[in-house]
């Protein structure tokens, strides 16, 4: 069990990964993804509305475009603060207010919600939260 | 003249002792800094350092068949990327043993009489104390990381765990509260260390023993961890949600 899942970086490959030292390190699925549906991915823009650097998991709060004019809000799930820290994040990588773009799997229930696959900064920085066993969750969008 | 001879033995004899003393506290190794499991992700080990891997506990048959069903509920779960157990779910830590699997790197903190060990998850820390006898199980009051006293055999530290909750499991295996953990750990390469566990236990046939390694890690200073936002829940559908922010 814990010996497998331990590519958490793995879509590193195709992204910019900011961190000076990223110690790899095991990511074994100790919460449940299974509420998000990792056969499509939905691409969000929006403004970040919070940014909670919290154990077991972070959370992005983005008021998303609904594109209608309007917006529609979105709770987008990360990884541990401690994985994230050494994939680069820190609890001022995204503040309230930035312009972000965010690819999620959706939770399957249907509420405005997701996992964080990849975010993009104002600065056109692609964070990845280190989900694990990455690989998994198709991106579509 | 008397005097002077003693006076010169005295002498003697503390150096002799000052000698003693400074040679005398037994020189063991130093496991103190921060460690990861070991081989690191996507890497394969050296065969010399790897670790044991880790067999199915032999329950007694009593126990077995509600062990068996527990593990086709596991392996589906991990295979569906949930969580291995329920502990995490819930926000509570590992225990005594699961806690060695080490999933996040963790520290150790090494004085004459007392180690702690410390796992980033949860920061979870055992404290062992030095030359001390291990209680009997009913002496204590079990806990997650239970009661836990080591001694150097060599090079080798030894722990001896007792005290552990029964609802504190490793891969859903019962126990009694009598279980003792026996853990010889030693440095295998400078960098490397091994912890050889052994669990004994009135639900086992025979011991369960499994190894794991961890690597130094340089300069790594272990996070902060507090499980304060847990936001997923079973519903009434008995599948785990997200509590979302609308």
């Amino acid at each position: 069990m814990e010996e497998e899942a331990w590519m958490p970086f793995k879509l590193g490959l195709r992204v910019v990964l900011p961190c000076a030292a990223l110690v790899a390190l095991p990511a074994q699925a100790h919460h449940s993804f299974a509420m998000f549906d990792n056969t499509r991915s939905v691409t969000l823009s929006g403004k970040v509305t919070e940014y909670r650097w919290t154990n077991p998991h972070a959370f992005v709060e983005l008021d998303a475009d609904d594109g209608k004019g309007g917006t529609k809000h979105y709770t987008l799930e990360c990884t541990s603060p401690n994985m994230m820290s050494r994939g680069g994040w820190s609890s001022r990588t995204v503040k309230v207010g930035d312009m972000v773009k965010a690819v999620m799997s959706p939770l399957k229930d249907g509420q405005p919600g997701g996992l964080l696959l990849i975010l993009t900064l104002p600065n056109g920085k692609e964070m990845l939260p280190g989900v694990p066993n990455a690989e998994r969750y198709k991106i579509t969008s | 003249m008397a005097a002077r001879r003693w006076a010169l033995g005295a002498c003697l004899a503390g150096a002799w002792m000052i000698g003693v003393g400074a040679a005398a506290p037994e020189r063991h190794p130093d496991f103190s800094g921060t460690w990861q499991r070991y081989p690191a992700p996507g890497t394969k080990a050296d065969p010399r350092y790897a670790p044991s891997g880790i067999p199915d506990p032999q329950l007694k048959p009593e126990y077995r068949a509600a062990w068996e069903a527990g593990q086709k509920i596991l392996k589906e779960r991990l295979e569906e990327s949930q969580p291995a157990g329920d502990n995490y779910v819930h926000c509570i830590p590992d225990g005594m043993p699961a806690m060695m699997m080490g999933m996040f790197p963790m520290e150790i903190f090494q004085r004459g009489e007392q180690i702690n060990i410390t796992q980033e998850a949860f920061s979870q820390t055992r404290r062992i104390y030095m030359n001390q006898k291990l209680p009997k199980w009913d002496e204590v009051d079990p806990g997650f990381y239970g009661t836990a006293v080591g001694h150097w055999e060599g090079d080798t530290l030894v722990i001896e765990t007792t005290g552990i909750k029964q609802n504190v499991t490793f891969r859903w295996t019962p126990h009694s509260e009598a279980m003792k953990i026996t853990e010889r750990i030693r440095l295998i390469a400078p960098d490397i260390l091994q912890d050889r566990i052994t669990i004994e236990d009135d639900y086992l046939e025979k011991p369960w023993t499994y190894s794991y390694s961890f690597k130094r890690m340089n300069g790594y200073k272990l996070q902060e961890y507090v499980c304060e936002d847990n936001r997923e829940y079973i519903g009434e559908d008995g599948k785990t949600h997200l509590r979302i922010n609308k």
